[in-house]
């Protein structure tokens, strides 16, 4: 309230608007034909109206701009935009004047003026413009500071300040889940990572999603999977409208892979890596835009303990009670050497052929062997392989294996009768 | 704007990592493995250096304007939505009236600081003293003469309101398809009428009594009667014949609708007239005048336009039995007319089509039709002239003192070429002329009859009250009429007054309106429902057409002239509905649809063709996909190519550069490009309204608010619109403390200019 009564002595004003993006006016057709009443009135209105669509006045959205009517809401990552404007209200001319504008944060305090240099004089009626802009990195309460400095034309030296609050908001909701592959679809061992990221618009207005990618970690390369290959041009798997309304959810998928030089070193990646960070550019009414990266997302690498066991090699489907083969990796992960025995423990559906407690030898730390299994399943459908069980001598520890993979058991006769 | 900003640093989020490593060494050394593994978490985009977020239920933005109260000694602008609340409107002026000077002032002052502009707040002396100087400096002589007439008004209030309906209708034996032809041609907006004689009928305001004012300010509005497209047969040559009548000052005038309700003439006028009145069995008494029942032998005198000198009103209490059909119906069936059959064609449910079966057979009498199945409308609102905004904005902004308060007609002397904006005083007409047929004010729930005049009358209001915005007033008054297809919406129904007439008196512009209706009011599913269905007619109907059938579906041979026309009627129909879906589609910012149906619409109106891209690429535009608009844009100019240079096309194609431009952050080439529409049309008035708004995004106020001002001085026919005077006080707000004159300079403006209607709340008079 102090500064009401200071202003009155002021000979300058200070005035701030945002600057958000204009809008585009509609209006709203009301139509009538020859034959009603109003005769021709409404349409000749509608043509004259400079806000319709000349030629189709039925279509709502019109051309005419309108400047935003309200301060609306400011989400983190995208610019702050405002007008500053110093009015000369009095009949004197006014020197040497300076305005400054900061922003205050939580935990910051920045300088948006463009010049730190004072205008030398401002005859009434006239004022000083400025647009400031100013990428919002911090989510609650920002101050803008406006401070004016200014001399009479007395000398006498003046101040006066003014302050704008306004929140700033979370414009999304980022989860990630990670899936951790051992095997790829050639039954090659991998490490590949997949990484879902589900992207939940938290404003209250629709979001064009325009870049959704994820920067990997100098470990991985990555794939997107989020365009579907048809032709010459990846169709996104959302569809031609690549927008996100209010709350809506939508998720992205990224295939990781180590590089080979990074795989290859001691064979597994343990512990807890750095995958990388998304990045996130959206857009709003009239290209309003917004940027935001995450954090580097971080992986706890699968705990594979001592030993890994994975398959090489493993058909899709077989037929019911004909033996297969499948060939396991066994890959001791630990440091040191392992002298193991593997047992074979018949399922309800899945039963092995050889004989169970058989030596596998010595394994040194980071070897593998590759182990050549026969079974055959008694149960049709998609059956899991489980009972698998490996015993370190040395230390008489049992490793058991379960749900290593599915395989699809069908009927061979089926198709004959 | 990418590169301008590229070296920043984008916003990091911080991430709090939970404990994800679920299959970590088991102590009993036991690993079970699975193919996948699903950890979960939480990207916390919040961080350590965030203040938490209080009241995070409320809505932002309302937080955030407590928020600036609360702390704030000034505050950013904020601005009200220019759209009309209806509150608002339904006050009634009396209650301005009645507050004091000083009252006025103090609430505006409270309300000012309330919003935290203190230097908004109005003095009421020094508003007096400029309004004063602007008047003595205007030599305005509206100003003078309602300075006289001030006077003479005298304590007279509303009530002292005389309205005087004429209505000169007079048509030409000519055939029907001529006939037609002169009814499509442009009539309004013009005093004086074309050499045709159109029937018309004229609305406007008249004091007779020396003590009386106009103060609602009624326009010589000229609106068509519906009674031409009755006029088909060369039977009677009554003549319109204009009548003057001064109705007594009571709550329920009786205007005098004389030839309003010309019927068809193979019966006598007179009696059509009252059978449009009195034909269902009620015995209630109406008060009609009609001038008709004599005037019908008056000779054809086609003096549109001049209200010649009429023969005494007269009023008389008429009780009219219902008229029993002794015409032979299937004769009159045949001299119906094409074009009526064209238009009032329509597909009543099962339900309806039984009733109106059962009527034509005569085995009905439609006294014992269920109530529940009887259109009972009525008036809801007697007189909305009291809520009007530019006249309450006027008195509210004016001290009482100042000769302009004391008459706020001074903004309804006739301006030249008005164009009849009074859409209030238009309102309330259609509501007196409805109170005349009996369905006036509560007369809602009560047994009535419909005449295709009727129902036009209640389309007529439906749309006023929407421009309007009265969107619950104009629900409200349609809720008795359901969904339109009661039995006793059809011609059919009234085999008497009708005969051999078929089809809907509900005009399809109503039925339009009325499905768009609830889009309004926060209820779009219903809105998009309605309108689905009206399409579904519009598509069945044409598959009758096409078919060799008649629009109903019956078996009634065409001719191919006719089939044309009535194709070429319907599917206009059927473009305007998907117009309508679409357009609610797109307040429903279901764009993907929205989409799809103005793309389809290409189909039927391939004239529009650069519009209805445009229109897409803008809706893309407005969610921010950028590719996708230009793709649109790109296809425009490729159409506009096609069809040869046009200087429409070039002025659409720069503009959608430039909206391009604008969404790109490049204020300065969207600026150019607007101002390169203006060298070829230098008078259009979205590119000098959006170049204006370009320039204040390059920080140069003062020029962008020279433009608009100048604009809004030399051609106020086109600028005094909404868009371009809510930018403008936007600006003068940015620019002085001395906003609050400006704007009140706009509103007398508007005042003078615009008819009662006006959205006030564009010029953000607190």
């Amino acid at each position: 309230m102090e500064v009401n009564q200071a202003k009155q002595e002021h000979l300058l004003a200070l005035k701030v608007m945002r600057l958000t993006k204009p809008t585009l006016f509609t209006n709203m057709p009301v139509t009538c034909e020859d034959r009603d009443l109003p005769g021709d009135l409404f349409s000749q209105l509608m043509r004259t109206d400079p806000s319709t669509i000349k030629g189709a006045e039925a279509l709502m959205l019109g051309e005419m701009l309108t400047l935003p009517q309200n301060f609306g809401n400011i989400f983190l990552g995208e610019t702050f935009s405002c007008y500053i404007s110093v009015h000369n209200d009095s009949t004197k001319v006014v020197k040497d004047i300076l305005v400054k504008a900061d922003l205050q944060t939580s935990s910051q305090r920045l300088s948006l003026s463009a010049s730190n240099s004072a205008v030398t004089e401002l005859k009434p009626e006239c004022c000083i413009d400025d647009v400031i802009h100013h990428e919002v990195k911090e989510i609650g309460t920002h101050i803008l500071v406006c401070a004016v400095s200014y001399t009479t034309q007395f000398g006498e030296k003046l101040y006066f300040r003014k302050f704008f609050k306004f929140q700033v908001l979370k414009p999304l909701d980022v989860k990630t889940k990670f899936y951790n592959a051992e095997v790829s679809l050639s039954w090659r061992m991998t490490d590949e990572v997949f990484l879902e990221a589900q992207i939940q618009n938290i404003t209250t207005s629709p979001m064009f999603m325009e870049k959704v990618s994820l920067e990997p970690s100098i470990m991985y390369n990555v794939t997107e999977l989020n365009t579907v290959e048809s032709g010459e041009e990846g169709e996104s798997t959302f569809g031609k409208m690549s927008y996100l309304q209010p709350m809506d959810t939508r998720q992205y998928l990224y295939c990781l892979k180590p590089k080979p030089e990074y795989a290859e070193k001691a064979g597994v990646i343990k512990g807890v890596t750095v995958i990388g960070k998304l990045d996130i550019v959206w857009k709003t009414n009239l290209g309003e835009r917004g940027r935001l990266q995450t954090s580097q997302l971080q992986r706890m690498a699968p705990g594979y303990g001592d030993i890994r066991l994975s398959l090489e090699m493993i058909p899709d489907t077989v037929n019911l009670e004909e033996p297969f083969d499948i060939i396991c990796k066994i890959t001791n992960c630990s440091e040191r050497t392992m002298d193991l025995v593997l047992e074979m423990c018949n399922t309800r559906s899945v039963h092995w052929c050889g004989v169970s407690g058989r030596q596998l030898g010595k394994v040194g730390p980071s070897a593998f062997l590759s182990l050549p299994l026969k079974l055959l399943s008694s149960v049709q459908g998609l059956q899991s392989i489980s009972g698998l069980r490996l015993t370190d001598t040395f230390l008489k520890r049992t490793y058991e294996y379960d749900d290593i993979a599915q395989v699809c058991v069908v009927c061979p006769f089926m198709n004959e009768s | 704007m990418d590169s301008g900003e590229g070296p920043a640093r984008p916003v990091t989020l911080d991430i709090a990592v939970e404990d994800f490593a679920n299959d970590s060494l088991a102590p009993d050394q036991t690993i079970s493995h699975h193919a996948f593994l699903l950890p979960e978490e939480t990207i916390d985009l919040g961080g350590e250096c965030v203040t938490p977020l209080e009241d995070s239920t409320a809505t932002p933005s309302e937080s955030l304007l407590e928020r600036l109260n609360d702390q704030m000694m000034e505050s950013v602008m904020i601005s009200d939505s220019p759209n009309i609340s209806e509150e608002d409107d339904v006050a009634p002026i009396d209650s301005f009236l009645e507050t004091g000077d000083n009252e006025d002032t103090g609430e505006l002052e409270a309300s000012v600081s309330a919003v935290g502009k203190p230097d908004v707040i109005l003095h009421a002396n020094e508003t007096e003293a400029e309004l004063d100087q602007q008047e003595s400096g205007s030599p305005d002589q509206e100003v003078k003469e309602e300075e006289e007439g001030n006077d003479q008004k005298g304590q007279q209030g509303e009530k002292g309101e005389t309205v005087t309906v004429l209505v000169s209708a007079a048509h030409t034996p000519s055939p029907p398809s001529a006939m037609d032809e002169d009814l499509a041609m442009p009539s309004l907006m013009e005093e004086s009428l074309k050499d045709e004689p159109v029937p018309v009928c004229t609305i406007f305001s008249q004091g007779n009594q020396p003590k009386t004012l106009v103060p609602d300010g009624f326009q010589p509005t000229l609106i068509k009667s519906p009674s031409f497209s009755m006029a088909s047969g060369g039977g009677s040559d009554e003549t319109g014949t204009p009548s003057k009548l001064t109705p007594p000052l009571v709550c329920q005038p009786s205007p005098s609708l004389s030839k309003f309700f010309s019927d068809n003439g193979h019966m006598n006028p007179a009696s059509d007239f009252f059978d449009s009145f009195t034909t269902s069995s009620t015995s209630s008494f109406i008060s009609v005048s009609n001038p008709n029942a004599e005037a019908h032998i008056t000779p054809p005198t086609p003096e549109p336009g001049l209200p010649a000198v009429p023969p005494q009103p007269q009023h008389f209490n008429q009780l009219q039995a219902a008229f029993s059909g002794s015409d032979d119906p299937f004769a009159t069936a045949l001299s119906l007319s094409e074009v009526d059959r064209r238009h009032d064609a329509w597909l009543p449910s099962t339900e309806t089509r039984k009733v109106l079966v059962a009527v034509a057979t005569q085995q009905y009498n439609q006294a014992y039709v269920e109530r529940d199945r009887i259109t009972m409308p009525g008036l809801k609102f007697d007189n909305l002239q009291s809520a009007d905004a530019v006249q309450e904005a006027l008195l509210r902004r004016v001290p009482p003192t100042s000769p302009v308060a004391h008459s706020p007609c001074v903004c309804f002397v006739p301006p030249p070429l008005q164009s009849g904006k009074n859409w209030r005083a238009a309102a309330d007409l259609t509501g007196r002329l409805l109170t005349a047929h009996g369905q006036g004010y509560g007369k809602s729930g009560q047994r009535t009859s419909h005449t295709s005049d009727s129902l036009q009358l209640w389309f007529v209001r439906l749309a006023l009250l929407c421009k309007l915005n009265l969107f619950q007033s104009a629900e409200m008054e349609m809720e008795p009429f359901g969904n339109l297809d009661q039995p006793d919406l059809y011609y059919e129904y009234y085999p008497t007054v009708y005969p051999g007439r078929r089809g809907s008196m509900v005009p399809f512009s109503m039925r339009l309106l009325h499905a768009e209706l609830p889009q309004y009011l926060a209820k779009p599913q219903d809105a998009l429902d309605h309108l689905h269905s009206l399409k579904n007619a519009c598509t069945t109907i044409l598959k009758n057409l096409e078919q060799g059938l008649a629009e109903d579906g019956s078996m009634t041979t065409l001719t191919q002239e006719n089939r044309q026309a009535s194709i070429q009627l319907w599917s206009s129909r059927l473009t305007r509905s998907m117009y309508s879906i679409a357009n609610c589609l797109l307040s429903m910012k279901d764009y993907v649809l929205a989409v799809e149906i103005y793309h389809s619409i290409i189909q039927y109106e391939p004239q529009q063709r650069v519009q209805l891209l445009s229109g897409i690429g803008r809706i893309f535009l407005q969610i921010g996909d950028i590719k996708t608009a230009e793709r649109y844009f790109q296809d425009v100019e490729k159409a506009c190519q096609a069809t040869g240079s046009h200087p429409s096309h070039t002025t659409n194609v720069l503009m959608n550069r430039a909206f391009v431009h604008l969404s790109q952050n490049n204020y300065a080439e969207a600026h150019a490009s607007f101002s390169q529409v203006l060298k070829v049309d230098p008078k259009n008035p979205v590119a000098n309204n959006n170049a204006a708004v370009c320039l204040l995004y390059l920080g140069r106020l003062k020029e962008s608010l020279g433009q608009l001002e100048g604009l809004v001085q030399q051609d106020p026919a086109q600028y005094l619109h909404e868009s371009v005077l809510f930018n403008l006080t936007t600006m003068y707000e940015l620019e002085s403390s001395r906003s609050t004159q400006k704007k009140q300079a706009l509103l007398e403006a508007v005042a003078c200019r615009e008819g009662d209607s006006f959205n006030t709340l564009c010029l953000k008079l607190v």
